[in-house]
């Protein structure tokens, strides 16, 4: 059996009064003052949360509408993964055509930001190139119809709610993770 | 997806670490009852972002990998490097010596003379001229060398707290 | 946004249930105590996230309440008075061999706890005991008479 490597015992820990204590005071100096810092960021991400810049706050909230108002969406521009939130589809009487309502809704919305729930349920779902097409059936208007999401993947994801014979609401989003 | 599994873990531990680091512990011999229920919070609160919506087996596993390979590499590097265990663990602070605190110290590590105290009671030393040096350990524990040790056995090395 | 609020409540909570429960002498935690404790801070995570379970807002949630646990430790070393509420005194359980009956009563030490301190630090007999300290761990310290 080989002895085992071994080494002289070198006291090189430095002193204080005699006693091994290894204290490194301009370390500690630095690390003072990078904890400072880290404290400065942890309040200033705070105030960001608390502003919504990482969503779910007041800065994160957007509106949207078509240039005659027939649609207006309220949105959150900032959202989180795996947290649910509601987008908010407003129609003008002027986009009731017929006792219905036609509005397009593209993958971006539906796939990228996780549609769970369409609320109130749609007449009739139709799938169309690149997204899907809801109909409903309109009493009166104005009217809302509620979209509840819940993103699963962080990124930047653009979305597109056309209603029929209108322009369309092109808007992206950025999902937080 | 499996790579934001893995990279929410690896950055849960991470920010803890760093957490853990810049709050601080009160030293002394033993956390307080608060203390443990402050190290599950965070613990928890962390936890519950690192996990999200994705409570299945597989990601739990692939999860508790990622954080034991984090903290083995973290562990190798601060064996490795000096500079890093300085770094992950701080450096051990002279509270007092020659029967004057180090204020400067003593501010930034928010402890009171009780702390040293109520340590310096648990060796015996009945009050404060009996304290040659006291030293707040990088592990959180504050060690007091007294002084009567110094001048009976100067020979001998001055015998640490257990 | 709510969930800093509410970890901010959700600390200081904690900190009144924990510090109103009496300490216990001795400084042991009894495996009771440990799933207590795990019991406390585990029930009141689900309430500080809410239904918001992403990263964002969990290390925003850990962030306020180091925050907090730092303001307070601040708070402690600046004022002797905050120190006293928030962590209790330091109480004198024997002194010059006599118990202080108010302070036994009041922390409702058992002469066993006090017993099994002074055998931990080398004491055979409680009447050796010069002073004895109940410090704000819960720990005892045990000074003994001299020869």
């Amino acid at each position: 059996m080989p002895d085992p490597e071994t080494n002289p015992v070198v006291d090189s820990v430095p002193k204080v009064n005699e006693i091994a204590v290894g204290e490194d005071l301009a370390f500690q100096r630095k690390w003072w003052r990078f904890e400072r810092i880290i404290w400065l960021l942890f309040v200033v991400i705070l105030v960001c949360d608390l502003l919504g810049l990482f969503g779910r706050g007041w800065f994160s909230k957007a509106k949207c509408s078509t240039p005659d108002h027939a649609l207006t969406v309220d949105y959150q521009r900032i959202e989180r993964a795996s947290t649910p939130s509601t987008l908010t589809l407003h129609f003008d009487p002027s986009s009731v055509q017929d006792r219905h309502i036609v509005v397009f809704v593209s993958n971006g919305l539906i796939k990228s930001l996780g549609a769970r729930r369409i609320s109130p349920q749609p007449a009739i779902s139709a799938l169309s190139e690149g997204g899907v097409t809801y109909t409903f059936d309109v009493r009166s208007a104005p009217t809302i119809v509620e979209i509840r999401l819940q993103p699963q993947m962080p990124g930047e994801y653009a979305f597109r709610i056309q209603t029929a014979g209108n322009a369309p609401i092109r808007r992206t989003v950025l999902v937080v993770p | 997806m499996a790579i934001f599994i893995i990279a929410r873990a690896a950055f849960g531990y991470m920010f803890l670490v760093l957490m853990v680091r810049v709050v601080g512990r009160r030293p002394g011999k033993q956390l307080t009852p608060f203390e443990f229920v402050l190290i599950f919070y965070l613990g928890g609160l962390t936890l519950t972002g690192m996990v999200g919506s994705e409570g299945s087996l597989t990601n739990a596993i692939t999860q508790i990998i990622t954080v034991a390979l984090c903290h083995y590499v973290l562990s190798y590097l601060r064996f490795r490097f000096t500079t890093f265990a300085k770094i992950l663990d701080g450096t051990p602070l002279v509270l007092m010596e020659k029967s004057t605190w180090r204020t400067e110290t003593l501010k930034r590590v928010n402890i009171q003379d009780d702390d040293v105290m109520h340590v310096a009671r648990q060796q015996g030393i009945k009050d404060l001229s009996g304290i040659k040096t006291a030293v707040l350990e990088s592990f959180g524990e504050i060690t007091i060398v007294p002084s009567r040790v110094d001048e009976e056995e100067k020979s001998d090395p001055p015998s640490s707290s257990q | 946004m709510g969930t800093i609020l509410r970890a901010f409540g959700g600390y200081l909570i904690l900190l009144i249930v924990v510090r109103v429960l009496k300490r216990r002498a001795g400084s042991q935690m009894t495996m009771f105590e440990f799933v207590f404790i795990f019991l406390m801070g585990g029930v009141i995570i689900p309430s500080t996230v809410g239904k918001d379970r992403s990263v964002t807002n969990c290390t925003c949630a850990v962030i306020a309440v180091g925050f907090m646990h730092r303001a307070l430790s601040w708070a402690k070393s600046r004022s002797p008075k905050i120190g006293a509420v928030l962590d209790g005194v330091p109480l004198v359980i024997i002194k010059n061999g006599e118990w202080q009956k108010e302070v036994v009563h009041g922390m409702k030490l058992r002469r066993e706890d006090v017993e099994a301190a002074a055998r931990a630090s080398g004491v055979k007999s409680i009447d050796d005991v010069d002073y004895a300290i109940l410090e704000r761990n819960g720990g005892i310290s045990i000074f003994p008479k001299e020869k």
